[in-house]
This record gives C-alpha cells, sequence and structure tokens, in this order.
C-alpha cells in the first residue's frame, strides 16, 4: 500500500530546476495511457534537466459499479484492491524510465487531486479523459473537467485516441 | 528502448495558440520554459483574427442623411488592415519570445471564429499537443475557464494544456 507522497523524490541534484509534474490515475485504461504519453512525451525528454513525477491515485467513488480490473467477474462497487492494482501497473511503467512516488488519494476524487495538487505545488497535471464517445463529445469527463477549471497549475488533458494513426 | 544518453524529443508537432492577451503569452512562455525538451521544432504558433464585426459598421452608417446605410469601404479597408497589423504584432512578439527561449517556431495567421480555426488547424497540422492559455480578456478568475480554450479542451483530438496564470498569487482563497 502506497503512502502519501514525499515532496522530493529520488531524483538526484537541482531541485531548483526540476519540474514537479502530477500524473492523476484511476483504475481506467485511459489514464494510464495518459501516463505512458506524459512519460514518453513530457517527462522522459526532461529527465536531463530534473523533474519529479509524482502519481496520484484517485479512489473512484461508489456509484463506479464495473472495474476492468477487478478480477472476480462480479460487479464490484468499491474495491480498495484496484488502486494498488492500478498504482502497481503505473508503477511499472514508471519504474522503467523514471523514478517517481505514488500516492492514493481518497474522497471526491475531483477535489482530492486538487487538493493534492495546491498542495505539492505541482507544476504540471497530467490526466486522461475519458472521452464519453461521440454523442457526448460535448463532455469530458467530471474530473478532468473540473481540474481544468479548478487546479492551480496548468493542466493537460490526454483524450483516449481510438485509432493512433500516426 | 532509446539510449539514456540524449533523450529525443517525442512531441514532434506542438502547437501554441496566441492572442493579444497577456495569458496566452504566458501560456507560450510557460511552455518554452518548462517543455523544450520535449519539443521538436519548430514550434508553431497560430493566431486567429475574428471576422470584422461588419455589422456595427452598417449600423453606425443608419444616421446618414439619405437613408441608406453607406458602408464606407474605406472604413472596412482601414478595419481589416488595422485587424491585420495587430495579428502581425502578435506573431511577432511570439516570434521575439521564441527566439529569447533559442527555438525556431513557424507562425500562422488565420481569420475566423478563434474557436473553430484553431482546432481545425490543430487537425490539419496532425499535432501532438495544443498550447492555450485560459483566457482571452478579462482578469483571470480562478473557477472560469474562456471560451475558447474551453471548446478546445472538448473537441480536439489531440492532447490539450491550458496554461493558467498562477491564481494563488494576489487572489482570494476559497479553500
Amino acid at each position: 500500500m502506497e503512502g502519501k507522497s514525499a515532496t522530493a523524490s529520488g531524483e538526484a541534484g537541482a531541485v531548483v530546476a526540476g519540474m514537479k509534474v502530477v500524473v492523476a490515475v484511476d483504475a481506467s485504461e485511459e489514464s494510464l495511457n495518459a501516463l505512458t504519453w506524459a512519460l514518453d512525451s513530457v517527462i522522459a525528454p526532461r529527465s536531463g534537466a530534473g523533474v519529479s513525477v509524482v502519481v496520484v491515485h484517485a479512489q473512484p467513488g461508489p456509484d463506479h459499479f464495473v472495474y476492468p480490473v477487478a478480477a472476480h467477474g462480479i460487479a464490484i462497487t468499491y474495491s480498495p484492491t484496484s488502486a494498488i492494482e492500478s498504482m502497481r501497473k503505473a508503477q511499472e511503467e514508471i519504474s522503467r524510465k523514471v523514478s517517481a512516488t505514488g500516492a492514493i488519494v481518497e474522497g471526491d476524487a475531483k477535489e482530492a487531486i486538487c487538493q493534492a495538487v495546491e498542495e505539492m505545488h505541482a507544476d504540471l497535471l497530467i490526466l486522461g479523459s475519458r472521452g464519453l464517445g461521440k454523442i457526448k463529445r460535448a463532455f469530458l469527463g467530471s474530473v478532468s473537467d473540473y481540474l481544468v477549471h479548478h487546479a492551480c497549475c496548468p493542466v493537460l488533458v490526454v483524450k483516449p485516441t481510438k485509432a493512433h494513426d500516426k | 528502448m532509446a539510449s539514456p544518453a540524449a533523450p529525443q524529443p517525442k512531441l514532434q508537432k506542438v502547437m501554441v495558440a496566441v492572442d493579444e492577451s497577456e495569458c496566452s503569452h504566458h501560456a507560450l512562455e510557460w511552455a518554452l520554459r518548462n517543455l523544450a525538451a520535449s519539443i521538436a521544432p519548430p514550434l508553431l504558433v497560430i493566431t486567429v483574427q475574428p471576422l470584422l464585426p461588419l455589422g456595427y459598421v452598417s449600423a453606425a452608417s443608419f444616421g446618414s442623411p439619405l437613408g441608406i446605410p453607406v458602408v464606407a469601404p474605406e472604413l472596412i479597408k482601414s478595419m481589416q488592415e488595422q485587424q491585420q497589423q495587430l495579428s502581425q504584432a502578435l506573431i511577432d512578439k511570439a516570434n521575439q519570445i521564441c527566439a529569447q527561449h533559442g527555438v525556431a517556431v513557424e507562425t500562422m495567421i488565420k481569420t475566423g471564429d478563434p474557436k473553430e480555426m484553431i482546432c481545425e488547424a490543430a487537425e490539419e497540422s496532425r499535432v501532438d499537443l495544443l498550447i492555450v492559455g485560459s483566457h482571452s480578456r478579462g482578469p483571470v478568475q480562478r473557477l472560469f475557464l474562456g471560451s475558447v480554450s474551453n471548446y478546445c479542451m472538448h473537441h480536439c483530438k489531440c492532447p490539450v494544456l491550458v496554461v493558467k496564470k498562477q491564481g494563488r498569487i494576489g487572489w482570494y482563497s476559497d479553500n
């Protein structure tokens, strides 16, 4: 079980020039894609200049019934193990590339992440968005929408790309 | 993976939208300061000049003695020129900022509805990341998001970065 995040990760050297990047993940695949994108595009190129990464897992509220991560075959409304599971996956991704700390925030995901970002004095917040299909394209997931409005730092939203046509 | 000695910038095409607001220039500077390592040159900078509010121009001539609204072509022309000068000044300023950071830049000026044109341009150029400021005019308030950045957030398929001016300093705290 991950503890609360430490403000200084294991990064050597200049914390002064370093950028603190917080990546918010939940149990969804989109957020893990966002994490991968963030690592490849933003964090890895900068790792020479100093960057510290905090992965924040937000525990979704009890209105989420189906967890892709839950392996039990039963719809579970609230499963602490999924948090650990997605953190583990996230950490696997990251540890290949850069050192990072993790944190799990509980309670209302959007407010909790917002507060965490403020407390950590993050320089950048990266998150995925659920991308609720073509018809609902007008809406981002409510968590990402809230964070774009309220976070105290720049927010980067990574949309799910259905077809990578590069 | 690639050799750890020299990490290659992975974002091949990054577009920054600027307008006359300080917010967007702040966004450009933020990107140059913090994401320089991730951006492969050239950086694309776009500014969109809104369509001329010709409705106002026509209305201004309703008081003409003949009762026929006459829109002086010189007036329209001078408005267009002014608009172009403004856009060019924005582009020049962006060029200057990028030059200060030593980043090559490619600029484009489009005309039309800013939010739609930005998204269209981002798609046409197949950018990897779109960067926008949070407001185009008015005081920066933490709880609101400007209409252009909001639209881009929802409609662009690429990742979108919204850069706000730091709201912590000098504004009331609503914690």
